[in-house]
């Protein structure tokens, strides 16, 4: 998702990491981790697209070339930390399970790797307005990931951090919970837009595109004047604090 | 009702969304129960709680045909006859020849979510029995003709106002909306049922096997009554239930209650292990159990131990986001909803594609799991009965063929980049094709850039290499 | 039991030995817990018996029940009478058994109570026990369920929870403590343990947890007066138990 529709969260996310030191590698051969298709239920497809991941990463690893895989994104992360040893659980997907079991304890979401292995406390990063953050399911509950991008927002000059009620429930995206069951996901986000509202921020920070695309599309038909943010472009000062000046940018 | 557990579960989902009044006060009950529940976990060791209360609960489930022998020797020993029912038809066939044989006419119940999901009342009602449900909100519903909508607050669904109506229309209570005064209302219709019945039948919260002795959780008392005022108690209860020692069902006893209202206990735990001795005032002449299958030896078939280790706390349903939005009827008709609901009602359900919409009314986003006093892995057990409908076949044909085609595109680069100018072409369409067109009903679809990343990526690095001169 | 049945009993059991006989994954976490030989204890409570009695009376009192600690054991039989005596001049009475009132006090057997002498007490101040022989019995039935206040000891009590553990015998119904409105339970101090745990401890040490639990045919944990929140969550007290418990303590080691 970051690939295809927000190339500027893939750009901060380099920018943050070269900031902080770290020389960034983007292998042209990936594409998808099979998340999408897992979560529907649809393993034999899923298994397709985590071999293809493995293939591209391992051998990077393996040489040495790689010593982490960052993407900023929590449920991407947690497909390939978590789900991919139960993809490849069953008899006759030994290699693939070994080769998976190397590239997961070197695995992290980017705000976990800038934190917890480059021990970044502060970024310096500005960001006149009212910010708050929305913490993504599997960022929060699958990798236990919420004090490092709270720390690195607290620490963002200029901006004033409000709370947002509900800020650890879900927004109702759940994947293709979100057309699948398009009613029931739209009711889980307004209820998100409402609290959103209700924070008085006029951006809010989040780890997970997929939460983003789906809030925004609400907060949008809502005619809001708040946005959701990827807090790489938030870390890395792409984002401006006028809310409306960029929707409508967007649009 | 506004929601009608029969319709299909498109309907369902319309009518749950669409109730304001319920969804309010599902909304408040929902959040001040788990507000309950994490108060009174500040006061114990839950992480030791919760790795004691599965330890105990999964050696049971691995030891679960001894055990149950075990049972049902000390039950015999104790003076109590025990039943063995595969399924719904033999448990109800086996209670109602209990009535016969007693000359039962009238039963009273206490809450019991098992006897709701084998029917029961229905078969006892068939055969002219009156069967008077006596937990407060199960009274409510069964005036109200409703099932319930939570296992633990059946009647979480309906608000003050309804009640004082029911109340007034059934009962010819005079108008009022204090909670007092309609519960006194019952206690008075109700305690003479409970002194007059013929029957007390009520579910099981853990069956212990060393002593053969049936617990169940209260805190009205009316589970005290069902079991001790009548001539006759018969407790049915799912043959998961069982655990080996009185100490065991102690420390589950308070777990439940802990994290099923955020009581340190329940008022009372009455725990039954027999008839009435000689010399006793009171007590039940005969007591039987019935132990019962109806899916359960099928669910761990099919390898999902985690979802027999419930003890029906119903910690997941007041968590969940979804349950949040539309209510435990919008599930169906089980008496099973939220998470734990999502997960045994299609697995317990004699056609495995019943309730095929239930694993994916979820967006997995695991807060289940982490209120579940006996660590189930909840968002997992979902994920699993996704992969098993894909399996079976029973996915719309439309979405395997999408996922088919986007995995073949993810496959190759070539064809991931191909895909993107396809949805940079198809997010300029007036209308979108589905399963998106479902998305732009309620939500703006974000612009497709004219680069994706990589390709901005790959640019940047030919740049790089023209200008140092490669 | 008959042959069908014999036929379900054996098919489950039979099934369900297949089904774990098999090495599989059946559970979504380890394979292999050790169940603990003892489980742990869930609440805390220490100290002298006397404060073990006042910690049992908060934690009563924290869930709407009431207590009294009674330091003068020669003053008990008053309290009892008292207690009455305020009760029945309560205007808020059930309408349980058509109106009719009765000044009966359903109650154990007086030899069944940790105070001898009751019986005699109370009936020289006109507050007259009854003791069913046959709650099976219309007369007896009737009686019972007209009494609005009921009379127990107990056969121990929680200091952790505030719980207390009633078990039936002969003279000990469990109608006393159920039916009537109101429930005096008389606690000995001796009586009162830290938690239900350490109880429990106590007799399996003794080797009497196993007969004590079978031969009870029902043991009632009681943790104050009977309550529901069923009604948009608001609490009401007395819904079939008792509305009111009130526990009197006194020192027995005299």
């Amino acid at each position: 998702m970051v690939d295809a529709l927000y190339p500027r969260v893939g750009q901060a996310a380099v920018d943050l990491l070269e900031k902080c030191g770290a020389t960034v590698l983007v292998p042209e051969q990936q594409t998808c981790c099979g998340q999408p298709a897992f979560n529907a239920g649809y393993r034999h497809e899923a298994r397709r697209m985590a071999r293809h991941f493995v293939d591209v990463f391992a051998p990077l690893v393996e040489t040495g070339e790689i010593d982490a895989i960052i993407a900023p994104s929590g449920s991407c992360v947690a497909m390939v930390k978590h789900f991919y040893q139960v993809l490849f659980a069953e008899p006759g997907h030994e290699r693939d399970r070994d080769r998976a079991a190397r590239l997961q304890p070197i695995t992290y979401e980017l705000t976990e790797y800038l934190v917890d292995v480059l021990g970044v406390e502060r970024i310096d990063a500005r960001y006149p307005g009212r910010l708050t953050y929305h913490a993504c399911c599997h960022l929060l509950r699958e990798l236990g990931v919420d004090d490092q991008p709270r720390k690195l927002l607290a620490a963002t000059d200029g901006a004033e951090i409000v709370g947002l009620s509900g800020a650890d429930e879900c927004c109702g995206f759940g994947g293709l919970f979100a057309v699948k069951n398009a009613e029931l996901s739209t009711a889980m986000g307004r209820r998100k837009a409402r609290n959103i509202r209700e924070s008085g921020a006029d951006t809010v920070a989040m780890n997970d595109v997929s939460c983003m695309t789906h809030i925004n599309g609400l907060l949008a038909r809502e005619s809001h004047g708040c946005r959701a943010v990827h807090i790489a472009e938030v870390l890395n000062g792409s984002v401006d604090g006028d809310a409306k000046r960029a929707l409508a940018d967007d649009s | 009702m506004i929601v009608d557990v029969g319709a299909p579960y498109r309907r369902r989902l319309e009518q749950a969304l669409g109730d304001e009044a319920q969804r309010t006060a599902i909304e408040r009950a929902t959040a001040r129960l788990s507000d309950q529940r994490t108060k009174a976990l500040t006061t114990v060791d839950n992480p030791r709680l919760r790795d004691e209360a599965r330890a105990i609960r999964q050696s049971a489930i691995q030891n679960l045909p001894s055990l149950l022998e075990e049972l049902e020797t000390n039950l015999t020993a104790n003076g109590c006859q025990v039943h063995w029912a595969r399924n719904a038809a033999e448990a109800t066939s086996i209670v109602r020849e209990i009535a016969e044989k007693s000359g039962t006419r009238r039963v009273v119940k206490s809450k019991s979510m098992v006897t709701e999901e084998i029917g029961l009342n229905e078969a006892l009602e068939n055969t002219g029995i009156d069967v008077v449900e006596t937990d407060l909100g199960e009274y409510i519903i069964q005036l109200a003709n409703e099932p319930p909508s939570h296992i633990i607050a059946p009647v979480i669904h309906k608000r003050v106002e309804d009640i004082s109506e029911l109340f007034q229309r059934e009962l010819g209570m005079p108008p009022t909306d204090d909670p007092a005064v309609m519960c006194a209302a019952a206690r008075q219709r109700l305690r003479r049922d409970f002194l007059g019945a013929d029957m007390g039948i009520s579910g099981c919260n853990f069956a212990i096997a060393e002593t053969g002795t049936i617990c169940i959780i209260t805190n009205e008392g009316n589970g005290r009554m069902v079991t001790s005022m009548p001539r006759v108690y018969v407790a049915v209860a799912g043959m998961e239930k069982v655990i080996p020692t009185v100490e065991d069902a102690v420390l589950l006893w308070q777990a439940a209650s802990r994290n099923a209202t955020g009581q340190n206990v329940s008022v009372y735990f009455s725990i039954s292990s027999g008839p009435r001795r000689s010399g006793h005032a009171d007590g039940p002449e005969e007591m039987h159990v019935v132990l019962l299958d109806n899916g359960r030896s099928r669910m761990l078939e099919r390898g999902y131990g985690d979802a027999a280790l419930c003890i029906r706390c119903g910690a997941c349903i007041n968590a969940c986001p979804v349950y949040r939005e539309i209510g435990g009827h919008a599930y169906g008709r089980t008496p099973y909803n939220g998470p734990i609901g999502a997960v045994i009602t299609p697995l317990l359900a004699d056609d495995p594609t019943s309730y095929k919409e239930l694993p994916y009314a979820s967006s997995l986003c695991g807060i289940c799991r982490d209120v579940c006093p006996v660590k189930i892995d909840l968002p997992r057990l979902l994920l699993d009965l996704r992969s098993d409908l894909v399996e079976s076949g029973s996915t719309p044909r439309s979405e395997r063929v999408a996922i088919r085609a986007y995995t073949r595109s993810v496959e190759s680069p070539a064809r991931f980049r191909r895909l993107q100018r396809l949805a940079r072409i198809a997010s300029r369409l007036p209308v979108l094709p589905p399963p998106l067109n479902k998305w732009a009903r309620t939500r703006e679809i974000p612009p497709v850039p004219a680069k994706s990343f990589q390709q901005l990526w790959s640019d940047k690095r030919e740049a790089d290499r023209g200008e140092s001169g490669e | 039991m008959n042959s069908s049945m014999l036929d379900a009993r054996t098919d489950i059991l039979a099934r369900l030995r297949r089904v774990l006989d098999d090495p599989r994954q059946m559970f979504r976490g380890p394979e292999d817990v050790r169940r603990p030989d003892v489980p742990m204890t869930v609440t805390r409570a220490e100290g002298d018996p006397l404060t073990l009695a006042k910690v049992f009376g908060e934690n009563l009192e924290a869930v709407d029940g009431s207590y009294e600690i009674v330091a003068d054991t020669g003053a008990v039989l008053k309290r009892i009478l008292e207690r009455v005596r305020l009760w029945e001049a309560e205007s808020d009475q059930p309408q349980d058994s058509n109106g009719s009132k009765s000044r009966e006090i359903l109650s154990w057997d007086p030899d069944e109570l940790p105070l001898p002498s009751i019986g005699q007490y109370l009936a020289e101040a006109d507050v007259d026990l009854f003791v069913p022989d046959d709650l099976h019995d219309d007369a007896d039935r009737k009686r019972a369920a007209a009494a609005s206040i009921g009379l127990t000891g107990v056969d121990a009590a929680f200091a952790g929870t505030g719980s207390v553990v009633l078990a039936p015998s002969k003279g000990r119904s469990r109608a006393a403590s159920l039916l009537p409105y109101r429930h005096i339970a008389l606690v000995p101090m001796s009586a009162i343990y830290p938690t239900v745990e350490a109880w429990l401890s106590t007799l399996r040490r003794e080797g009497r947890l196993g007969d004590f639990v079978r031969d009870s045919s029902q043991l009632a944990f009681i943790t104050g007066p009977s309550k529901s929140a069923d009604i948009e969550l608001n609490l009401t007290l007395g819904v079939h138990g008792p509305k009111q418990i009130h526990a009197i303590v006194f020192d027995d080691r005299q």
